[in-house]
């Protein structure tokens, strides 16, 4: 049922890496309040 | 002066009076009636139920917030609606005292949450039944002492079977129960106790990873990425075995009977399992003017409140047909009576239903996740006030148009912590005004797990407390 599909080495080093998630969570962040923000005016 | 009542004090609900007590609250009667008297965070109790966050930290008491924001709170049970024009009331039930309690009303709005439907199910659930919810806020408490329990039963080195997922073929929530799923997992490893546990996604979803919504499809270096592939990365790399396509029929003790697409019948052990069950509308009585039940001119068989969308229509056209999930939430006959949250009737199902051999509907039901309750709450709860200003409504958003974001933790730790960050626009897809074969925004739909997720959630649950107690700037932060 299971396939072989799982994250590579260097994903899961991205995934914890403290500067660089940093980055995604200003990024995240921002995406997420621009589209969610649009809806306030419909 | 206009009289407006709310049923509920959910997301939907308490979003809505929020809006309503700013806008009119000072001016107007708004009333919230409601048979809990705190707001209870619902994402936050998946780490109540894996023993991360205390039960205290996800409530609030409502009342002191109403009284600020010039709203009227009624703790009260509602249970019979009488909306025939002339003579509009809500009947409830005041708790701890039964007296009856009469709220008339020019708009209603019914927002009150679901009823969590464990009869659906024989054996399932946590009262008279075999299985554990996170449901509400005291199953989740009565799961966490099932779990922690459980873990002193592996700590004296017992193997055991976890199973997690839908306990009803037309289940909804999928999220959350992923959600769950892996905040075992990483307590499991942290506890050094996963090589204990064999633990099994067990799911309604036609494919791992659909969440009911047809899955996430997103861009990635210029290819397709769907969601299906991305959870199963996820399971294997936490070694969680998944069986979907399977809609669970009954539950004894330690053992779950289902059937599957193909229409085989099996049966799945456990020692610990926490299943979401069936969602259904609450059991209002909608009375008429001479007594009758007219219940049919307002609720769905399944108790959901018939709103302006087109009903009716098969899935595939319903799939081509965006305009049919409703925009303004309001009864067609009862226009003044309008519903928020889960409480409204969806047009159908989002994901593709499968109807197997012995006749058996597997189904996941559409979502209604807190961010699109939330949006719901505030498009009704405008609308009202536009009614009563001006006589017309001029907001509106379908789920077609929705964004949604969902945040899946994976473990609390803001060290070594993980989420899974979900994006999607629209909700439910539009194939119409997004020309690909997902009928998704490819651009702003997002999937994507690491550490900053973990930091989104904890953010986000201070945040969307500090919004719901009304605190300064609660408009600001989106729903």
């Amino acid at each position: 049922m299971n396939t072989q599909e799982e994250f590579s080495k260097s994903e899961k080093f991205w995934m914890n890496n403290k500067l660089y998630q940093l980055w995604r969570f200003i990024v995240l962040n921002i995406k997420i309040y621009t589209v969610a923000v649009q809806s306030k005016w419909k | 002066m206009a009289k407006i009542v709310v049923i509920g004090a959910g997301f939907a609900g308490h979003t809505t009076a929020l809006y309503l007590g700013s806008k009119l609250g000072r001016q107007h009667e708004v009333t919230v009636i409601s048979n809990r008297d705190v707001f209870g965070y619902v994402p936050s109790w998946v780490w109540v139920g894996v023993g991360h966050m205390k039960p205290e930290k996800t409530i609030f008491k409502l009342k002191p917030i109403y009284d600020r924001k010039h709203i009227k709170f009624v703790h009260a049970a509602a249970k019979e609606i009488h909306p025939d024009a002339g003579d509009q009331y809500v009947l409830g039930e005041e708790v701890g005292t039964g007296k009856e309690v009469r709220l008339d009303y020019d708009y209603l709005v019914i927002a009150p949450g679901p009823l969590l439907n464990f009869a659906g199910t024989p054996g399932l659930g946590p009262e008279g039944g075999f299985t554990h919810s996170i449901c509400s806020l005291p199953h989740a408490v009565k799961t966490r002492d099932a779990y922690l329990a459980l873990c002193e039963r592996m700590k004296k080195g017992e193997k055991v079977k976890i199973v997690i997922g839908t306990g009803h073929p037309a289940a909804t929530c999928q999220g959350a129960a992923f959600e769950y799923i892996v905040n075992v997992h990483k307590d499991l490893v942290k506890k050094g106790l996963r090589d204990k546990a064999d633990i099994l996604w067990l799911s309604n979803e036609p494919a791992v990873g659909d969440f009911g919504v047809n899955g996430v499809q997103i861009k990635r270096n210029g290819h397709v990425m769907r969601s299906d592939e991305f959870i199963r990365s996820v399971f294997n790399d936490h070694g969680i075995r998944y069986q979907v396509q399977t809609g669970v029929t009954k539950v004894e003790e330690g053992k779950i009977h289902w059937q599957n697409y193909e229409g085989e019948e099996g049966t799945t052990d456990f020692d610990f399992s926490m299943l979401i069950p069936q969602f259904k509308g609450q059991p209002f009585k909608y009375i008429g003017r001479d007594g009758s039940d007219i219940s049919s001119k307002l609720v769905n068989p399944a108790g959901f409140v018939l709103v302006d969308g087109k009903y009716g229509l098969p899935y595939p056209d319903l799939a081509q047909t965006p305009e049919a999930w409703p925009a303004h939430y309001n009864n067609p006959t009862y226009p003044n009576v309008f519903a928020a949250g889960i409480g409204f009737a969806p047009p159908g199902p989002i994901s593709k239903p499968f109807t197997n051999k012995n006749n058996l509907l597997i189904a996941p039901a559409p979502p209604r996740t807190g961010m699109v309750s939330g949006v719901i709450g505030r498009v009704v709860a405008m609308n009202i006030a536009d009614l009563i200003e001006t006589g017309k409504m001029t907001h509106s958003e379908r789920m077609t148009e929705m964004v949604a974001a969902c945040i899946a933790s994976m473990g609390d730790n803001l060290w070594d912590g993980n989420a899974v960050t979900i994006v999607m626009r629209p909700v439910v897809p539009d194939r119409k005004k997004y020309q690909n074969e997902y009928g998704r925004d490819l651009f702003v739909s997002h999937l994507e797990m690491g550490l900053s997720g973990a930091w989104m959630k904890f953010m986000l649950h201070y945040t969307f407390i500090w919004k719901f107690k009304g605190l300064f700037g609660w408009k600001l932060i989106p729903e």
